[in-house]
């Protein structure tokens, strides 16, 4: 049975070796240093052995396009991480150590969904991110408005789940396969049936992405966590979902207009303007992140809706940058004040912390799009890929979403450049790890912005040529039959 | 009356049973229905071709989880006069519905029996025991393995959540 085992993809293998080694050190002794480099040290592992290849299999995609979006996942799992090391609100719970078990099993989940070829694989992973996130969301225990974000969590997780395993059994009573990919891509019989089994998937998937109309508990959920989950959350578990997302459609054709399409292109442009209102509105931080990803959702459908030379690159593109800048938004608001995230936490953050206030600004910025930061770049791709598939309405989309962002976004350095209150305080010194992971990422977010062409493939990724090859063997279908 | 008669009455009792459990105000009687439903979801399962499905249906799920459910149902609360309250949740009001809707079921299946093996219809072939293990330990051998990292999430997490708050350090 050993050469079944070559046909996991190989970051999957560590960050599995990782956990059990992880859960092994607890049992031993429980000490959080041991568990944070233990998590670490599985995480850079797991980054360098995904260059690797692996066996062929029709459950696993080991591809360039599962390589890029998982080397983005484990980067962000290492933000997290660096995040919450000495973070006091992860540590205020009963104990830290099931803390990094727990990311370590978010980071495998989000990756194996990547690599998912067969619906079994992508709700494995998908559920085993899930369930990792519930026990982080409600890590603090004796929080009620964590118990609060995690109940809401849970039983939005469990629909969602239910509707996307009610399309695939739909999908496989079509088509009398599991390959993870819309059932127009394998010539089904009944078209009416395969539709409906793809908005279906769909709708799950949008649950999970947030994306509006199904949105209404992303603010919530991250109001309530600690600020590395809600990075966490907002970051690790959209780049799995988004990039599943890619694959599943890899062999379909939405250009062509029709229900799927039709969809996709109303819950894109609801998300790019609802995300957007949404984040006005708010005054808590979090919350306005949490419009602000339904917002950049809207924007990657457009990448998705987009298919072609430009299509997957900008979604790429933008998928690192938007990871890049919240996940560095994030662990600025941690190093100013880990408990309480009210806009009025940051005034006069300019005066008292000019370094902080520069990196927030740098992260606004290219949230927003303003040219130094890499912002700008992922929506002139993105726009540059809708231009191409001539998608007007979802261009028009794009910038008035992206004016009524400027709105916030900027807000958030006005309150920055005002005076100082007496109340904030200046003593508190962010965490090292912290402060290294916002100046790496302050340093990415520029650097990227002046070189865009760093990140950009050389030659273009393909996906889904072989959807046929995923197909299990004859044989095997029909025992399952 | 055929195979497809006893196939559209499970579907029938499924649903009807169902709406009553999320129209219930009280967790038992949400619960009793939700028995049946499971059954009639067991006995759809093996007219489609699926005994082992419906096995593992009514052992864990009807077994099992909801005897865990009613369980925690009743030990919820504990400390208030709990023996009246109790018997005013089981008066004949509330066990009539399930039951009728049981016996119904109970009736279809044993007609479905009586007129003949109900896996033997034109599209159907029925999957033993045997095929799914071979399929699960065969080309899904190494979703099984992964399988067990979605349940050690569950579990982890379900612990944290669980632990008793008094235990805090």
């Amino acid at each position: 049975m050993m050469p079944t085992f070559s046909a996991l993809p190989p970051s999957v293998v560590v960050l599995s070796l990782g956990t059990m080694v992880l859960m092994l050190a607890i049992t031993i002794k429980r000490s959080e240093i041991i568990d944070a480099v233990l998590t670490l040290l599985t995480l850079l592992v797991a980054l360098a052995v995904l260059p690797m290849g692996a066996a062929p299999s029709a459950l696993f995609a080991v591809d360039d396009w599962h390589r890029f979006s998982s080397a983005l996942i484990i980067l962000s799992s290492i933000g997290v991480l660096a995040m919450s090391w000495r973070d006091p609100t992860v540590r205020e719970a009963h104990a830290p150590d099931e803390f990094y078990l727990l990311l370590l099993m978010s980071a495998l989940g989000a990756v194996l969904m990547t690599a998912g070829r067969n619906d079994i694989t992508f709700f494995i992973g998908l559920e085993t991110l899930s369930l990792s996130l519930l026990g982080l969301i409600g890590y603090r225990q004796h929080r009620i408005e964590a118990g609060e974000a995690a109940m809401k969590y849970v039983v939005l997780s469990g629909v969602s789940s239910a509707i996307l395993v009610f399309g695939f059994a739909l999908s496989y009573a079509e088509t009398g396969s599991l390959v993870f990919a819309a059932p127009h891509a394998l010539h089904p019989v009944e078209p009416l049936l395969a539709a409906m089994a793809t908005v279906l998937v769909m709708t799950g998937m949008f649950f999970k992405l947030s994306a509006v109309p199904f949105h209404t508990w992303l603010a919530d959920v991250l109001e309530g966590t600690s600020i590395p989950v809600a990075a966490l959350l907002s970051v690790v578990s959209k780049i799995g979902l988004f990039a599943a997302m890619l694959r599943y459609f890899a062999g379909f054709d939405l250009m062509t207009p029709g229900s799927v399409s039709d969809e996709v292109t109303a819950v894109a442009l609801l998300s790019m303007i609802g995300g957007n209102l949404l984040a006005i509105g708010q005054t808590d931080l979090k919350r306005m992140l949490a419009g602000s990803s339904i917002a950049h959702i809207g924007y990657l459908m457009v990448a998705l809706l987009a298919p072609g030379a430009f299509g997957l690159g900008s979604a790429g593109f933008y998928l690192a940058a938007y990871a890049a800048a919240t996940i560095g938004a994030f662990a600025i608001m941690e190093a100013v004040s880990p408990n309480h995230t009210h806009l009025n936490s940051l005034q006069g953050l300019f005066r008292t912390r000019p370094a902080l206030a520069l990196g927030m600004a740098v992260m606004m910025a290219s949230l927003a799009g303003i040219p130094p930061a890499v912002g700008f770049f992922a929506k002139v791709y993105v726009a540059v890929a809708g231009v191409s598939a001539h998608r007007d309405l979802l261009l028009a989309g794009l910038i008035v979403g992206s004016v009524m962002g400027l709105f916030y976004y900027l807000r958030v350095v006005r309150v920055m450049l005002m005076p100082a209150t007496d109340e904030v305080s200046t003593g508190r010194i962010a965490a090292p790890g912290n402060a290294v992971l916002i100046s790496a990422l302050a340093l990415v977010t520029l650097v990227l912005g002046v070189y865009p062409s760093l990140l950009i493939p050389r030659n273009p990724i393909h996906l889904g040529a072989d959807v046929e090859a995923a197909t299990l063997p004859v044989s095997t279908q029909t025992a399952i039959r | 009356m055929s195979v497809d008669f006893s196939v559209g009455l499970y579907g029938l009792i499924a649903i009807a049973a169902t709406a009553m459990v999320i129209t219930r105000a009280r967790p038992v009687h949400a619960l009793l229905y939700m028995v049946v439903a499971l059954l009639a979801l067991a006995c759809l399962f093996d007219s489609l071709g699926a005994p082992f499905a419906a096995m593992l249906d009514v052992i864990v799920y009807a077994g099992a989880i909801m005897v865990l459910f009613v369980f925690v149902v009743m030990m919820i609360n504990l400390g208030q006069p709990d023996e009246t309250r109790e018997r005013s949740w089981i008066t004949p009001s509330n066990w009539f519905g399930p039951s009728v809707l049981a016996a119904l079921l109970l009736t279809t299946l044993i007609f479905a029996l009586g007129h003949g093996d109900a896996a033997t219809g034109p599209n159907i072939t029925e999957v033993g025991p045997t095929a799914v293990g071979m399929s699960l330990f065969g080309p899904y051998m190494l979703t099984v393995e992964l399988a067990s990292f979605l349940l050690l999430a569950g579990l982890v997490s379900a612990f944290h959540i669980g632990r008793a708050l008094g235990e805090k350090r």
